[in-house]
């Protein structure tokens, strides 16, 4: 480096109209485009989503009886094709709350506060920009699995209607389970700020919650604990997804009595719901703390 | 331009910055001086609304820093830490900062080429020495050509020819006319490229003047003395009570708080020898040290303090 000349500090180039939404948006594309952990991250998910799908279909002989109905062979067929969301889910948890730690934990965050001070749209752009990608993958890969398990469905009886507009319901309500996920993944982490401490809080949420509820519910067999199981972020997503024949869900475990069951546009809601609450106390306390 | 009025930063019941008020002019070099802890880089970091004062405020250019449209065109700021992901290339960093403004990549290439980080570019941050860091910090900073630049101790990790490198930029940055400010703890680095010094010890300004200015208050009078009457002449100089002598290993008398002319003509009223009577003129880190010495948060444990302040100079305050 031999810069110890007198330095050039000319600005032909340094026009720019200041800071807008869409400046914003990109700038946070390009920032999550280029980390390897990002890549890393949609490759698992890819992996785990199709994986899952195949070889759920080639070991579905398990599934497969003489006398199912062309509507239960559609259950089985989402059942198969999104065996891996949990996996998935994992995964994009891990996504989520690394985008927003990772910045706090190496002092990025300071310099994406000084080139956007107001730190809202900064924030916004960054879940908008992780639930979308973590969306968009995750439907591509429930597609391929589909596509994938198709052929190896149909060898054993089970044939599979790409035209039903229900079965590509559940396609996109378990992609859209695995972006949410994310996108709540986000807000804890924005919350937490520390990535160990981020990323425990989201498999918490994702993973243990719902483990707790169903021992919780074994113990007890009370309604109101299968209600609130009803409302954590995985279950609320199992029901954006689902394909029940009959009110009877091959995914789900089957609900006590008197116990709330999410349609789906109530799941759908439950699941905004939560990301608008974390994302919500995340904006008030990135507004307010020091970094 | 920078007006900081009051700035106050408590945490808890510690006081991190005490009403401190300054203004940074454009055109020249400010240099920030203080020990560690001083409060420099939170008082840079409240400057671009990092950090948030428990009162005071602070603005750039006429206004609080948020309220910019354009807060990079305003002010280019090189934090004190890496403040980059270190997963990312140093050239990624700079197309993501330079894109919430739509600044081009045009400008990155210019300012990557302006600080000597082409051969680097395309590698990832992790891996940069603390040198290439300040350079990617530095590069970040200019992308908006902004009126103002703050660099928090700049020099950090520099090879010589870096700091010359800051040290040329500075003042050429300040010589277009734009506001310069530097924070340091090393005096001779602030002498050699400020032309304006505010020195900040334990959260209170104890110095806002031109850089000569300060270190002739910080220096006091110093004289020193040789005598074969030595015990005589201290006897004598006693009963100044703003005089402070201190013996050296060998066998001289430091004087402050007095002039070699009434040193001299005390010792001829009473008749006594003098073998030397010599000003002294203080380093600049001495002069430094004098000014902060009562400032200093953490203090080496056990060690001796420095020659500067065995003399207890009044020049604080």
């Amino acid at each position: 480096m031999s810069t110890a000349t007198t330095p050039r500090t000319t600005h032909a180039h340094a026009t720019g109209s200041g800071v807008s939404f869409g400046h914003v948006l990109r700038s946070e594309w390009i920032k999550l485009r280029s980390l390897r952990s990002t890549a890393w991250c949609f490759a698992v998910i890819v992996v785990i989503l199709v994986g899952f799908a195949a070889l759920g279909a080639a070991l579905s002989s398990a599934f497969s009886s003489t006398d199912a109905t062309p509507e239960q062979q559609q259950s089985i067929a989402v059942t198969i094709i999104t065996f891996g969301s949990p996996f998935a889910q994992l995964v994009a948890a891990v996504l989520g709350a690394l985008v927003i730690t990772g910045e706090y934990g190496t002092g990025m965050i300071r310099s994406t506060f000084a080139a956007v001070p107001r730190r809202t749209s900064a924030l916004v752009a960054k879940v908008v920009l992780v639930g979308s990608t973590t969306f968009v993958v995750s439907l591509l890969s429930l597609a391929a699995g589909l596509l994938v398990a198709t052929p190896l469905l149909s060898g054993q009886g089970i044939d599979v209607d790409l035209s039903d507009g229900r079965l590509w319901q559940s396609v996109v309500g378990a992609a859209a389970t695995v972006a949410f996920t994310a996108m709540i993944a986000f807000g804890l982490g924005a919350i937490i700020r520390n990535g160990a401490g981020g990323i425990a809080a989201a498999i918490g949420v994702v993973f243990v919650l719902p483990i707790i509820f169903s021992i919780a519910q074994g113990l007890v067999a009370k309604a109101w604990i299968y209600t609130l199981y009803e409302f954590t972020p995985p279950q609320a997503g199992t029901r954006l997804y689902d394909y029940p024949v009959d009110g009877a869900s091959m995914i789900s475990m089957p609900a006590l009595d008197g116990a709330v069951v999410l349609e789906p546009w109530q799941a759908l809601l439950v699941l905004v719901g939560w990301v608008v609450v974390l994302f919500g106390i995340a904006l008030a306390l990135a507004k307010r703390r020091d970094v | 331009m920078i007006e900081a009025r009051s700035l106050t930063k408590r945490y808890g019941s510690k006081v991190a910055l005490d009403d401190v008020s300054f203004t940074v002019r454009p055109g020249v070099v400010t240099g920030f001086l203080g020990p560690n802890g001083a409060g420099k880089s939170t008082t840079m970091r409240m400057i671009v609304g990092l950090d948030r004062p428990t009162s005071g405020s602070v603005t750039v250019n006429g206004r609080p820093y948020a309220e910019h449209r354009a807060p990079l065109r305003e002010v280019g700021v090189l934090l004190d830490a890496k403040a980059v992901h270190s997963g990312r290339s140093a050239a990624d960093h700079l197309l993501a900062m330079a894109a919430t403004h739509g600044i081009g990549k045009a400008r990155v290439r210019e300012v990557i080429a302006l600080t000597g980080l082409e051969s680097v570019a395309k590698k990832r941050v992790g891996g940069f020495s603390l040198g290439m860091g300040q350079r990617l910090g530095i590069a970040a900073a200019l992308l908006g050509d902004p009126a103002t630049v703050i660099f928090d101790e700049p020099v950090n990790g520099l090879d010589p020819e870096g700091v010359v490198w800051v040290r040329t930029l500075a003042r050429h940055l300040a010589s277009e006319g734009r506001t310069v400010f530097l924070s340091s703890h090393l005096m001779s680095e602030m002498a050699q490229t400020a032309d304006h010094l505010i020195v900040l010890g334990r959260g209170r300004v104890l110095a806002d003047a031109p850089v000569s200015t300060v270190i002739a208050q910080a220096s006091g009078d110093g004289v020193r003395v040789r005598s074969p009457h030595l015990a005589q002449l201290s006897e004598l100089l006693r009963a100044r009570t703003e005089v402070v002598a201190t013996t050296t290993d060998d066998g001289a008398l430091d004087l402050r708080g007095v002039t070699a002319a009434q040193v001299g003509e005390a010792a001829a009223a009473q008749g006594i020898v003098l073998h030397e009577l010599t000003p002294l003129v203080r380093s600049l880190e001495e002069a430094y040290m004098t000014l902060t010495q009562d400032s200093v948060e953490y203090h080496a444990g056990g060690t001796p303090a420095p020659d500067a302040s065995a003399t207890t100079s009044g020049a604080k305050r």
